[in-house]
């Protein structure tokens, strides 16, 4: 697949600025029903483009990254939401086959959940300034639940204006790798993603165990899974 | 003036909103009072005074899971009906804020999203359509949810200021307790079968063999020092269409 061969219209552009604001707002603002999980966000993305299944594998695979980074406590996170959809949708219209897109995919849904998450920040930052002084909005409490929808709005503005910006320059990126013909260094690029999702999904069961003695359950995970695999069954 | 059911209503649906104003002077504050404004304004109907001086007080820092945020709201909407003084208020607000964001944040962030999330991927990866997998997850995650915040705002409404107490081994602590083995098998089955079809959608020549143990291997180290592993995560991921690309330019 060349570049001339991918179509993104305004149309499409336009709906997709649209999904990225309501899955940027789904995160933290409202309402949290996890429509900004990579799972979800990349398999609309794949859909918008017209490959549903390509944007479900790319969701999968930064779902398995993300799930390492729970928001506890004043933790950072990506955000997922957006980045999910931008990088489902790039590896989808690149005809969601080529293994060299998947990986450039992934990586640009993760690089651009970490930029996501430094615009949730100056979101917060913004937010101080629009919610004072605190005596103005007590006493008028009309202008406090103004002040709040504003709030949310300023999310979905931020999660339409990530994906409106990034999506045409990701969809070309991932689509240089299509043509990318395998090589010797091709092994240890696959290698590489196999052992990142080995040392993700570790990292992501220590996020969920209580204290290290699971361990072994993630091992027995694995046996369960390669038993899948050896039996046919996926 | 006691809140209507109308009031509860349109309290506990502004709590999906709590964290919409979220920032760094007053984390949570500015949602709560938010969402805490329906009560309010039935409970001190017609002396602006009071209502004033309540808002000002829901107004302050106070932190929480957003999920439980709903038993905050209620159980604060509680104290003010029963006029409780707000000394007492504003030490309870205090008192709260460490359970709720410690019990929501292992149930729910710990458990219950990575549990659905891991579910909807593995019936992916076991060859169901996107479509009924997203649906799966959704519908699954957000009966929990919703389920969820109803007890949260129920509890909270009928405590009052029990319901730190009731907080204390209460089943969502319970359910974590129960819940965490399910997960960590799911997540190392789910690792592996991903990692399977990557391979198997590959075109290059792999040794499957020496992946699986050193991807064993890898995994348990993560899982040991969680941070470093995550790390060494980050940087595989970037590494591999690096190390494609190059790979296609030198030929």
């Amino acid at each position: 697949m060349s570049w001339s061969e991918i179509y993104l219209g305004p149309g499409t552009w336009i709906i997709a600025v649209l999904a990225g604001g309501a899955l940027g707002v789904d995160s933290v603002s409202w309402p949290q029903v996890m429509i900004s999980r990579p799972i979800v966000s990349a398999t609309i993305g794949g859909w918008l483009l017209g490959n549903p299944m390509a944007g479900m594998l790319v969701g999968a695979v930064l779902e398995v990254y993300a799930l390492r980074h729970p928001p506890f406590g004043a933790a950072k996170y990506p955000d997922t939401g957006p980045a999910g959809l931008v990088a489902g949708a790039s590896y989808a219209a690149s005809g969601g086959m080529a293994i060299g897109a998947l990986l450039v995919a992934v990586v640009i849904g993760w690089g651009l959940g970490w930029i996501g998450t430094v615009t949730v920040q100056v979101r917060r930052r913004v937010n101080e300034r629009i919610m004072s002084p605190a005596g103005a909005l007590a006493g008028n409490p009309e202008l406090l639940e103004e002040r709040h929808r504003m709030a949310i709005w300023l999310d979905v503005l931020r999660g339409g204006i990530l994906v409106g910006a990034f999506l045409v320059p990701s969809t070309l990126a991932v689509s240089l790798a299509v043509g990318t013909a395998p090589s010797e260094l091709g092994r240890y690029a696959i290698a590489s993603l196999v052992l990142g999702i080995a040392a993700s999904a570790g990292a992501a069961g220590r996020a969920s165990a209580f204290g290290v003695r699971g361990w072994p359950l993630i091992l027995v995970g694995a046996a369960l899974g390669l038993l899948l695999v050896w039996g046919g069954l996926v | 003036m006691r809140p209507l059911r109308s009031d509860h209503l349109a309290a506990w649906s502004r709590t999906f909103a709590v964290q919409g104003s979220w920032n760094y002077s007053t984390l949570v504050g500015t949602g709560i009072a938010y969402a805490m404004l329906p009560l309010l304004r039935r409970i001190y109907a017609g002396d602006p005074v009071r209502l004033r001086d309540s808002v000002e007080r829901s107004l302050r820092p106070f932190n929480g899971h957003p999920y439980l945020c709903a038993m905050a709201v209620a159980a604060l909407g509680r104290l003010e009906q029963d006029e409780v003084d707000p000394e007492t208020i504003e030490r309870f607000r205090a008192a709260l804020r460490g359970p709720l964001g410690s019990v929501g944040d292992r149930a729910v962030w710990g458990q219950w999203r990575p549990i659905c999330v891991l579910l909807s991927v593995l019936l992916f990866l076991l060859g169901a359509s996107p479509g009924w997998c997203v649906g799966v997850f959704l519908v699954l995650y957000n009966v929990g949810h919703i389920g969820v915040r109803i007890w949260a705002y129920v509890t909270g409404w009928q405590a009052g200021l029990e319901v730190g107490r009731l907080l204390k081994g209460a089943w969502l602590e319970s359910w974590a307790e129960r819940l965490w083995p399910a997960n960590i098998l799911l997540t190392g089955g789910v690792a592996l079968v991903l990692a399977d079809l990557v391979v198997s959608n590959s075109t290059v020549a792999l040794e499957p063999a020496a992946l699986l143990g050193m991807g064993a291997v890898l995994t348990l180290i993560a899982f040991r020092f969680p941070r470093q592993g995550g790390r060494v995560a980050a940087v595989l991921l970037v590494l591999a269409p690096v190390l494609w690309l190059l790979g296609g330019l030198v030929g």
